[in-house]
């Protein structure tokens, strides 16, 4: 999921809010346990259309209505859920065989031309699916995609060459095969991603045209459907589906009720209209631990938080100004008494949810030392005044304001927080190459390969590579450890790569995520994987 | 003409007998303000709120008289820590000095409530003595104005227009909260001056400037505005105080001041998720708040009383 990380949460409608909360569906004392309702908070997803869904609220649902090809172990090891194998002998071509018996919830069978139909959809450009660019490692992605060719002027973009993906072939009903433009071993763990889900035929206004009201009660493959429509900034219900060929889950269904803040979310789980909540506002973590006892939980997450230096400013070209800042931030103190200690200091470029992950990758440039790092600026010539762009409705402001004031005791430079609106009022002034400072950035993996925080975020025109890091020698090590053959060698090509980014630095690596969440007394089994999503199949009810 | 010479002549004060005081010597002609001082030096209340509002204004002006620390100098290693001998008032979220914030919060509040009130003062007075002296379609149009400007909610356009004139995150917000409060409160001011400038245009000593060949403006300005600008004084000086509390309230809902500016607003927005921990961030600079509002307040209605016969 692209930088916009944590959620956006707008304020207002508490209406709304007060209204969702009435209709809490905590379950009748005539039904056993197994057909218990039980409620989620989350925040009104944007969409829920597979390949338009990179936010955590609209995957948390999906979740529920779909059911993946392949899911992640507690190791971060893929199995296969929809699909029977997944095999591939020179990982490039990939052959995919999907289990028998599984149904869409309108009874419809779930085949080959299910998935191809929906990847299709997905990686043609002008359908603008945010989840596009998963598709860009298939044979013939670029032909799917135009260029506007004068900007957002009144000219429109040609139609892209062709409209579906020469990497896709069907084999028969229940089999097709990826063909990829470049070997990745990984791919894999990339088709457990939310864009990789199948749409049914039900779904298709005519060929290659989504109906425009399916989004408001998708039809999936999943463990659960959904119980009448999408009601907007209220709730979404979903029902325990019984042809359902895999795990049965737990409860008879669940209500996601929608929350314009997470404070809300946190006043009706004490209030006892919520059962989990999956996310506790740093407002409320000093008390938390007290109010819900042995229902305040923790686990880990992929979440990795940074800020980068984008390479237009020349201020912070050179490196040792950019590990000298590092040095001088006590990411020890700002986790304990800004986040509470529901973050952890950073001290590498990749987050330990993935195999390849080495603590202190990145060394003496993130480890805490004023003296060091005020010698090695004042030598360097780092500049007089620092600035921090953040986006201000994502909760930054108190963490950017402390960084700010140890660089000004640690630095003695002047340095402010400047609040941009939005994250992409931010990204629009990096692209004007104004002079913004350093951006706050974070990342939330797409799929539990070391890969993922490397590619995207460091490779010369990357997704999410906003300060415009190019290295020929990074990407050529992050190229060759997708290529490889085994996971092992891959891995210790990436790790190769991160020691580049250790040299260059950059981005500074400040802190790791971790899921800070409740659930009332009516649940159990709660868990909230590294995806930040509630796992859907082991929740139960108590009674 | 030898009509009006006549009345002239006749208010010409002692001209029938100077009064003479018990001990003997002549008394001074008493004049309005006059009076009205000496009603105001026997009220505890306005000398309790000119202290208040001397106090905020050297607070203001020399905030380092107060505290020798630097509101900027903040670590987190301090964080919520209570009242001691170094932080008398305690630290707060990002381990700054809540004592000497307040203090320096200051001098941003009673900035913004001045200008304001000037700019407000300054429509408020041309609108409102064009309307009164005038008359007729100009005061049609002008009173309409008002009465248009006056129906909109101040509150909902200050926070549209705030947010309008600051869009630059790196702005501080200080001259467009200055402009919104001045542009929407200049209402009352001029609507008490087309009164006073009303009922005083029409008294003799203005018809005998007038018949004596006193333009328009001589009028105004020397004749009438002495006499009209009491009233307006006061509501001005309650105007203060209501901008400076509309201030803060702007800049709590995150529209008004911004970014580094240190101010009571900011500091009360900040501290307010965290009450439940520690109270002191939230509590002082709402006590100097509501202390500067309510003196400046006070000040007016003192005032006010004071100038108004009716009251004495």
């Amino acid at each position: 999921m692209r930088g916009q990380f944590p959620l956006k949460m707008a304020v207002g409608a508490t209406a709304i809010m007060l209204l969702a909360a009435g209709c809490s569906g905590g379950g009748d004392d005539e039904t056993s346990a197994a057909d218990a309702l039980v409620s989620i908070g989350i925040g009104e997803p944007q969409h829920l259309i597979p390949s338009n869904t990179t936010e955590s609220n609209g995957a948390e649902v999906l979740a529920a209505l779909f059911s993946p090809l392949v899911d992640f172990d507690a190791d971060n090891k893929p199995y296969t859920v929809a699909a029977e194998s997944v095999e591939s002998t020179d990982n490039k071509v990939w052959t995919v065989k999907l289990k028998d018996g599984y149904t869409f919830h309108n009874g419809e069978k779930v085949g080959a031309d299910n998935y191809i139909n929906a990847w299709n959809h997905a990686a043609y450009g002008p359908n603008g699916n945010g989840g596009s660019y998963f598709m860009e490692r298939v044979e013939g992605y670029k032909d799917l995609q135009s260029e506007d060719p004068d900007g957002d002027g009144p000219q429109k973009a040609p139609d892209p060459k062709a409209k579906t993906l020469t990497g896709l072939k069907k084999v028969d009903d229940l089999t097709f095969t990826v063909t990829l433009s470049e070997p990745f071993s990984g791919w894999r763990s990339v088709m457990g991603y939310t864009t990789f889900y199948p749409l049914p035929a039900a779904a298709w206004a005519s060929e290659g045209v989504l109906k425009e009201d399916y989004e408001q009660a998708p039809i999936g493959n999943g463990p659960f459907k959904i119980k009448g429509t999408w009601q907007h900034d209220s709730k979404i219900e979903v029902e325990r589906y019984d042809a359902y060929p895999g795990e049965k889950p737990k409860v008879g269904g669940v209500t996601y009720k929608i929350y314009q803040e997470q404070t809300a979310q946190y006043a009706d789980l004490m209030g006892g209209a919520l059962d989990v909540v999956t996310q506790i506002p740093i407002e409320n973590l000093a008390t938390a631990p007290a109010d819900l006892g042995d229902r305040f939980k923790t686990s880990s997450n992929s979440v990795f938080q940074f800020v980068g230096f984008p390479t237009f400013l020349s201020q912070y070209s050179k490196v040792e100004v950019r590990k000298a800042i590092s040095m001088a931030i006590n990411r020890k103190e700002i986790t304990d008494n800004v986040f509470r200690g529901s973050q952890t200091p950073a001290t590498s470029f990749v987050s330990p949810a993935v195999a390849g992950y080495r603590e202190n990758s990145c060394g003496e440039a993130c480890t805490y030392d004023p003296a060091k790092a005020k010698a090695a600026y004042d030598a360097a010539g780092g500049p007089k005044q620092i600035k921090i762009t953040y986006n201000a409705d994502g909760g930054h402001k108190a963490w950017v304001d402390a960084t700010c004031n140890q660089l000004k005791t640690n630095l003695g430079v002047d340095c402010v927080g400047v609040g941009e609106p939005k994250f992409a009022d931010l990204l629009t002034k990096v692209e004007n190459k104004e002079d913004v400072g350093m951006i706050r950035l974070g990342w939330i993996m797409d799929y539990p390969l070391m890969e993922n925080y490397l590619g995207p975020l460091y490779g010369t025109g990357g997704s999410s590579n906003y300060y415009g890091y190019s290295n020929p020698e990074f990407d050529n090590l992050v190229k060759q450890g997708s290529a490889a053959p085994t996971e092992d060698e891959a891995i210790k090509l990436w790790q190769q790569a991160e020691d580049i980014l250790a040299r260059d630095m950059p981005v500074i690596p400040l802190r790791l995520g971790q899921n800070v969440f409740g659930h009332s007394e009516r649940v159990k089994n709660v868990e909230v994987d590294k995806f930040q999503k509630v796992e859907i199949l082991k929740i139960e009810a108590t009674s | 003409m030898s009509n009006v010479e006549s009345v002239a002549q006749a208010e010409v004060p002692g001209a029938a007998g100077v009064p003479v005081s018990p001990d003997g010597g002549p008394e001074k002609p008493r004049s309005l303000t006059g009076d009205a001082w000496d009603d105001l030096r026997r009220n505890w209340i306005f000398w309790a709120a000119a202290v208040l509002v001397v106090l905020v204004v050297v607070m203001a002006a020399f905030p380092s008289l107060f505290t020798s620390a630097d509101p900027d100098a903040c670590a987190l290693s301090r964080q919520h820590q209570g009242p001691s001998g170094s932080a008398i008032f305690g630290y707060n979220f990002q381990g700054c000095d809540v004592y000497a914030r307040t203090i320096y919060g200051a001098r941003n509040s009673v900035l913004i409530g001045l200008f304001a009130t000037i700019i407000a003062g300054v429509i408020g007075l041309i609108v409102g003595m064009a309307a009164g002296y005038f008359g007729g379609w100009i005061d049609a149009v002008l009173a309409r104005g008002i009465d248009i400007v006056l129906g909109i909610p101040t509150l909902l356009a200050a926070i549209v227009l705030a947010r309008r004139l600051s869009a630059d995150p790196q702005d501080t917000g200080f001259w467009a909260v200055v402009f919104t409060l001045g542009v929407l409160t200049w209402t009352t001011g001029a609507r008490i001056m087309r009164s006073s400038v009303i009922s005083a245009k029409n008294q003799d000593y203005v018809a005998a400037a007038r018949m004596l060949g006193a333009g328009p403006g001589r009028l105004m300005f020397r004749h009438i505005l002495p006499n009209a600008a009491a009233p307006f004084v006061v509501v001005l000086t309650i105007l203060l105080g209501v901008n400076i509390s509309t201030e803060a309230t702007l800049t709590f809902l995150g529209v008004g001041l911004k970014g580094n500016a240190i101010s009571w607003g900011i500091d009360i927005s900040t501290a307010a998720p965290y009450v439940r921990e520690t109270a002191t961030p939230l509590v002082w600079p709402s006590i100097f708040l509501a202390m500067t509002v309510l003196a400046f307040i006070m000040l007016g209605d003192a005032i006010r009383d004071a100038f108004d016969p009716r009251l004495r």
